[in-house]
């Protein structure tokens, strides 16, 4: 019988996050303003209704897998095998991005990002990525900042960048 | 009538020039992005959104409107030269505009889907001109508890009703309550699920969780399972140009899909897969040439694509009359409303006229820019398909972060998209709908607004949604698309045992 450990953890997270919205709504204040329901109805339902889900979710992984669901073999869907690299990759350049961005300022948080996604999919030339990179996250810094107003920090580049507004 | 002298006014507001510049642009982006692959129109307006914080209501929400129809051009120009659709309405066409492309027809594919998206939009249009004043004045009698009804009827059908599974539908619905929950409730002041975390406060942004489930977890994706396929991208030989054969062929069959998509887009249930399979059949039973289905047969192309432009101006029936997302891009929009503090309604044809028409009358000159511009510059978007997808990932992401960044300058709102990203993924890996989340999160709060509304009116009687006509009408209709399926599957069962 086929058992997918993914299924099996997707469906106690559903499970459990309506045991968390649960317990949650229980220590909210119940009075509803004026002849109301209060802030606690609807969470409740919804909690409810997580529960639910998730335990039916659970059953149907236990007893032969998610009804309906994608093939499990890479190769049924066309696609290939699981890359963490590739993943990998990916994640570290929006830590990065999200690490860097607040001092270092979003051109160079945005360039760092462009380079590690770039390497994620599969790209041997950083050189490269870090130029395209870099020219893309200025010029998108100047029109948007510029031009548009959108607020994004300089950081490191401020005395060659300013900040918004021309 | 009325409705045309509202829709003149309209052409006066869209015909402004700041307007119609705001509409080019729109227009522009829209197919650029569109073309992009695995960026769809609800990720391209999402994206979009947090940019045009600064601009004026109206520009902004008729550069929405041209994103919105470049954004399905561009998708559609990139599933008839790339086998890979970005979003499933497109599949439709992949089976026949794709084969054509390889058959050397990639000009006459694009060209019956440029003009019959044209002549579907601007007939769709003419009929959302006709028939909103119409549902506007059936809105006038609704109440919280009719209105509570329809978001219930709305939340079943787009969770329920459609897909491989119900149950992840739900859960995926379910989900996005929840996430709508997070934030300050608006009845009582009281923080909900905040835990302390101020830009939790604020609730989380449709735009967030729109990027982040799309563009993050879309990327996250193809990283993992696909980065090492290649494609290959069919070029554009010979004329753009159709045969006299090609729109003997093509007109009928954008007529017949306008008048099965239109309808479909409309209704919650809709989503912009049925419509386009039923366009698609309907042309292969009606065709003269049915041995050239399968292997690139223009009504393949012309039907499904006039029939997804059609739905998709349906969907602007429900949200701007009642305000009801039908589509995960219906409801970006919606937050696209409310961040400038408009509610999309009845009250909005009346208190903001100039808005509303000028934004429809925008709709006609949206499809007029589309078609002159894109056909002939199609050049330009073939190119843009070719970049790389190391590069286009990474661009998508940076643009991606932008948008959540801008929002609070905080990086928890990069961290939550993060977050998001991973649902995204695990969503698109084990086959749960993420439509009913994002519409979950956008439309549940109005939900509950209505629901505490209508209790407040009646005094905590809670039959009021079953004694008032409309209201129960709805909920009576809801009732019956969950338990009708149900039983007939099992019934069918049960009598097979029996036997």
């Amino acid at each position: 019988m086929r058992r997918s450990p993914a299924e099996i953890a997707l469906s106690l997270g559903a499970l459990a996050l309506g045991a968390g919205v649960v317990g949650v709504t229980a220590s909210l204040p119940a009075e509803g303003g004026y002849a109301g329901i209060g802030p606690r109805f609807v969470p409740g339902v919804v909690g409810t209704g997580l529960l639910l889900l998730g335990a039916w979710l659970a059953c149907e992984a236990l007893s032969g897998g998610w009804r309906g669901g994608r093939p499990d073999d890479a190769r049924e869907r066309g696609e290939h095998a699981f890359d963490v690299a590739a993943f990998g990759w990916i994640t570290a350049g929006l830590f990065a991005h999200m690490a860097l961005i607040g001092w270092a300022g979003f051109v160079i948080a945005g360039t760092a990002l462009f380079v590690c996604v770039a390497r994620g999919f599969g790209s041997r030339k950083p050189i490269r990525d870090f130029l395209i990179g870099i020219a893309l996250a200025l010029g998108v810094f100047f029109f948007f900042v510029k031009l548009l107003n959108v607020n994004l920090p300089a950081g490191w580049l401020s005395p060659l960048l300013g900040g918004a507004g021309i | 009538m009325e409705a045309l002298s509202a829709l003149l006014a309209g052409f006066g507001v869209a015909l402004q020039p700041m307007n119609l510049l705001w509409g080019f642009i729109g227009v522009t982006l829209g197919t650029f992005v569109g073309v992009l692959p695995g960026v769809g129109p609800a990720l391209t307006v999402a994206m979009l959104l947090p940019l045009t914080v600064k601009l004026d209501p109206t520009g902004a929400l008729i550069m929405f409107a041209g994103i919105y129809y470049g954004a399905m051009f561009g998708g559609s120009t990139t599933t008839i030269l790339l086998n890979t659709p970005g979003e499933s309405a497109s599949i439709a066409t992949a089976l026949e505009g794709n084969r054509m492309a390889k058959a050397g027809r990639a000009g006459p594919a694009l060209a019956t889907s440029a003009i019959g998206s044209f002549v579907a939009g601007t007939i769709a249009t003419i009929l959302l001109t006709l028939l909103a004043p119409l549902v506007v004045d059936l809105a006038l009698k609704f109440g919280p508890a009719e209105y509570f009804a329809l978001m219930v009827f709305a939340f079943v059908t787009v969770s329920a009703v459609l897909g491989s599974s119900t149950v992840r539908g739900l859960t995926s619905l379910f989900l996005g309550l929840f996430l709508g929950l997070v934030g300050i409730d608006s009845q009582t002041g009281q923080p909900r699920f905040a835990f302390g975390v101020p830009e939790l406060l604020d609730g989380v942004d449709v735009v967030v969780l729109a990027v982040g489930l799309f563009a993050v977890g879309e990327a996250l994706y193809v990283a993992a399972y696909q980065s090492r396929l290649t494609e290959t991208v069919e070029k554009v030989k010979g004329s753009i140009m159709m045969s006299a054969a090609d729109w003997q062929r093509s007109w009928p069959a954008w007529l017949r899909a306008t008048a099965i998509g239109f309808p479909f887009g409309t209704i919650p249930a809709g989503g912009s897969e049925i419509p386009t399979f039923l366009s698609y059949a309907t042309e292969k039973k009606l065709t003269r040439h049915p041995e050239e289905f399968g292997k690139g047969a223009i009504e393949g192309v012309a039907g499904p694509e006039a029939a997804n432009n059609a739905a998709a101006t349906g969907v602007l029936v429900p949200l701007l009359t009642l305000g009801i997302p039908t589509s995960a891009t219906a409801a970006i929009l919606l937050g696209a409303f409310q961040n400038y503090g408009l509610q999309p309604g009845p009250l909005l044809f009346d208190s903001q006229k100039d808005l509303v028409w000028g934004l429809i009358a925008s709709l006609y000159i949206g499809n007029i820019i589309l078609l002159i511009l894109n056909l002939p510059l199609i050049g330009i978007w073939v190119k843009v398909l070719t970049i790389p997808k190391d590069l286009l990932y990474a661009g998508i992401l940076v643009f991606a972060t932008l948008g959540a960044y801008s929002l609070h300058q905080s990086w928890v709102d990069l961290a939550t998209l993060y977050a998001f990203g991973l649902l995204g993924f695990a969503m698109r890996r084990w086959d749960i709908p993420v439509g009913p989340a994002v519409i979950g999160l956008i439309l549940g709060p109005l939900a509950e607004t209505q629901f505490r509304r209508a209790l407040s009116i009646s005094q905590g009687d809670a039959s009021v949604f079953f004694t008032q006509p409309i209201s129960a009408s709805f909920l009576a209709i809801t009732a019956a698309l969950v338990i009708v399926p149900f039983v007939v599957r099992h019934w069918g069962r049960l009598r097979r045992s029996r036997s």
